[in-house]
């Protein structure tokens, strides 16, 4: 038994195998659809372009899975734009009455809410996304609590507002250890090991060469973001913890950028579906999971039927994209 | 015929090599090769879903009504194509369709989406915006033009006598106002005015003491008037944004380059579009002017001070320098048809007790 064992704990690497021309179709239809629908279809695109992509990811020889409905979406999409529209028709009553207070007071609700919002939305949204993901049919799932999240990040906003920003880098690293430390694969946990401290100095690093440098230095920026989230990221089976690894070069950063930059200009934005695919490629293609973990042993625990994807929709709204 | 397949039982992600036979009432699963798990499996094939998306080569199902789903991944051609001829909907068809000749899809499709995106930008948007404010009740309209002008009054500094003149002169006028008119002079140094929807005009002292007749100041503010009328500022604000965030929706997600060069052809057929409200405001304008039985020159003649007013600081494609003079022939042209000169005098008399409020502009320039 432990002979079989061993053999599925060797190194694994993750492959993509969307292509251009097949993504292209799906891209384009569901864009057409957001048009004619006036927006309404945006839910089902998202789902599809979505599914598209966990699809075309392989792992260990099994594709992943994404089982969001357009429906589900949707009814989170519609909130979230009853609120803004609220939101708005609010700021909008009071800034007619001339009442300074009053505007005042709107726009700093207006805002307050905009900020503190933003850890509600990551729980919803990483709640969402986990409960309607799988890998050879065992599920993902973020147990993580509300208040924990939203006292944490009440107290990164505290500090980052108190130190002119600079804190900013822990409070996005706190967050991003409190989300994986919640998160679960069947019985595997994972963990984020980073510290704010590193990624403190890679951005300090990027605003101090990006000038002097003409904007080149953001290639070995991004390699260094890339490298800081998955190099940090563990995943534990059976308290024995295996780390993720990617071994990105800047080169390929470079190769990877410069292109797409072509693509997209020279095709006036019609090859985005192409540069999509060649991230997801270039990308994956350097993300290993290290020898230990035994991807056929791990076991099914239970299943987050979480159906609300407002928090999800809001992070779109936001521009946030969970990575 | 079996297809090969590979197994996830939903408890472990152990994976089982299995075959896979279809029929019309279930799919039988058989496990190869594998010690563990030699029985096989059944699915009632109304309750096989399949993962609803197109990937090349690859397909994959799940069973199960509730957790744990059972798995099913099979990258057999064989399998493919059997599921891509039994279609279970129109939308199935569809895509199948969609996905058989790759290519012509994508040139279809393109097609499509840029058929639809001009369409909708050349006359989908401008027809239901229109619509929309012609349809818009006049409260409405007043109620933006009111909220508009409290913004800017507080910049402006007006002339209370002079707007008081000029708001006679105003209500001398012949016609028949959706809008009750009410017309400021504010002190300003540029030769400028305009119209606020809802029934509201702001003529600056520079213009204003500028203006030689009765016929010129009519003409001003009946351009003015046919404006308001038209309800342009409202057509002319909602077409800009409309347009504006189409385009931005359409390029948004693409790149910054992109979005930038759509944003100015966007600029460039909004120009073209104030130009169209302008000259209908002329031809509007010079319609109240002959009902008021007043001088048609006195539209060319209030341009023809513009024009000498303006200054060349813009660049040339932003400037409405050429259209002034484009504007003063095709008003020449109808003020050619006008074969008695008239005179309003009532008019007249208001124009001339407005007239007394002017600093002498003459006299100093001397």
């Amino acid at each position: 038994m432990e002979i079989i064992t061993e053999n599925h704990t060797e190194e694994k690497r993750f492959k993509y195998f969307g292509s251009g021309l097949e993504f292209a179709i799906i891209y384009f239809k569901n864009i057409l659809l957001t048009i004619i629908t006036l927006g309404l279809y945006y839910p089902w695109a998202k789902v599809e372009l979505l599914k598209y992509h966990y699809q075309s990811i392989e792992l260990d020889n099994s594709r992943f899975s994404f089982h969001a409905t357009g429906k589900e979406v949707f009814k989170g999409f519609i909130k979230i734009y009853a609120i803004v529209i609220a939101l708005y028709a609010f700021f909008i009553c009071a800034s007619q009455t001339q009442d300074l207070t009053l505007i005042t007071t709107a726009t700093i609700l207006l805002y307050l809410f905009l900020l503190l919002i933003i850890p509600f939305a990551i729980h919803g949204a990483v709640r969402y996304r986990a409960s309607r993901s799988s890998w050879k049919g065992i599920q993902f799932k973020y147990l993580g609590d509300r208040k924990e999240l939203f006292l944490l990040y009440l107290k990164g906003i505290f500090f980052t507002i108190i130190t002119f920003g600079i804190y900013g880098a822990w409070l996005q690293v706190d967050i991003r250890k409190y989300v994986f430390g919640n998160l679960y694969f069947g019985d595997l946990s994972f963990r984020f090991k980073g510290s704010g401290g590193t990624l403190f100095w890679i951005t300090v690093k990027f605003i101090l060469l990006i000038y002097i440098t003409l904007g080149i230095y953001g290639f070995w920026y991004y390699k260094n973001i890339i490298k800081f989230y998955v190099d940090h990221l563990e995943v534990s089976q059976n308290g024995k913890p295996v780390n993720f690894k990617c071994n990105i070069k800047t080169a390929d950063i470079v190769e990877l950028l410069v292109i797409n930059f072509f693509l997209l200009v020279f095709t006036l934005g019609l090859a985005t579906p192409w540069v999509t695919v060649r991230i997801f490629q270039v990308i994956l293609r350097f993300i290993v999971i290290e020898e230990g973990l035994d991807t056929q042993s791990i076991q099914q625990v239970s299943y987050d039927a979480y159906d609300d994807a407002t928090g999800d929709d809001f992070m779109d709204f936001l521009d946030f994209d969970l990575l | 015929m079996s297809y090969t397949i590979v197994y996830y039982d939903g408890s472990s992600s152990k994976m089982h090599k299995a075959l896979l036979q279809i029929s019309a009432s279930r799919w039988e699963i058989t496990p190869v090769e594998d010690a563990g798990v030699s029985k096989k499996i059944y699915w009632n094939t109304a309750v096989v879903k399949k993962t609803n998306v197109h990937t090349e080569k690859f397909v994959s199902f799940s069973y199960g009504e509730t957790f744990p789903f059972q798995r099913i991944e099979s990258t057999d051609a064989a399998l493919i194509k059997y599921i891509n001829s039994t279609k279970n909907s129109d939308i199935d068809t569809f895509e199948v369709l969609l996905h058989t000749n790759k290519k012509s899809s994508f040139a279809y499709l393109l097609t499509a989406l840029l058929g639809i995106a001009v369409g909708m930008y050349f006359y989908v948007i401008p027809a239901v915006t229109d619509s929309f404010i012609s349809n818009l009740n006049n409260k409405s309209v007043e109620g933006f033009g009111n909220f508009v002008f409290k913004v800017l009054a507080t910049d402006l500094e007006m002339d209370a006598e002079k707007t008081k003149k000029l708001q006679n002169f105003v209500n001398a006028i012949q016609i028949e106002s959706t809008f009750p008119l009410k017309v400021y002079v504010a002190k300003n140094e540029d030769v400028n005015a305009f119209a606020l929807s809802g029934g509201k005009i702001v003529v600056y002292t520079a213009l204003l003491e500028k203006i030689k007749n009765e016929s010129q100041l009519l003409a001003l503010i009946s351009h003015e008037i046919s404006h308001i009328e038209n309800r342009h500022v409202l057509k002319n604000v909602t077409r800009n944004l409309s347009g504006a965030i189409f385009i931005s929706v359409l390029f948004g997600d693409i790149s910054g380059i992109n979005a930038v060069l759509a944003e100015n052809a966007h600029l460039f057929s909004q120009l073209s579009f104030t130009r169209s409200l302008e000259k209908e405001a002329d031809i509007y304008g010079l319609k109240i002017m002959k009902d008021n039985q007043v001088d048609l020159y006195g539209m060319s003649e209030l341009f023809a001070i513009s024009k000498k007013e303006t200054t060349f600081s813009l660049p040339i494609y932003l400037s409405n320098h050429p259209m002034l003079e484009e504007r003063i022939e095709y008003t020449k042209k109808i003020a050619k048809k006008q074969n008695i000169i008239p005179e309003n005098i009532l008019l007249k008399e208001k124009w001339d007790a407005l007239k007394t409020t002017f600093t002498n502009i003459e006299i100093t320039d001397e």
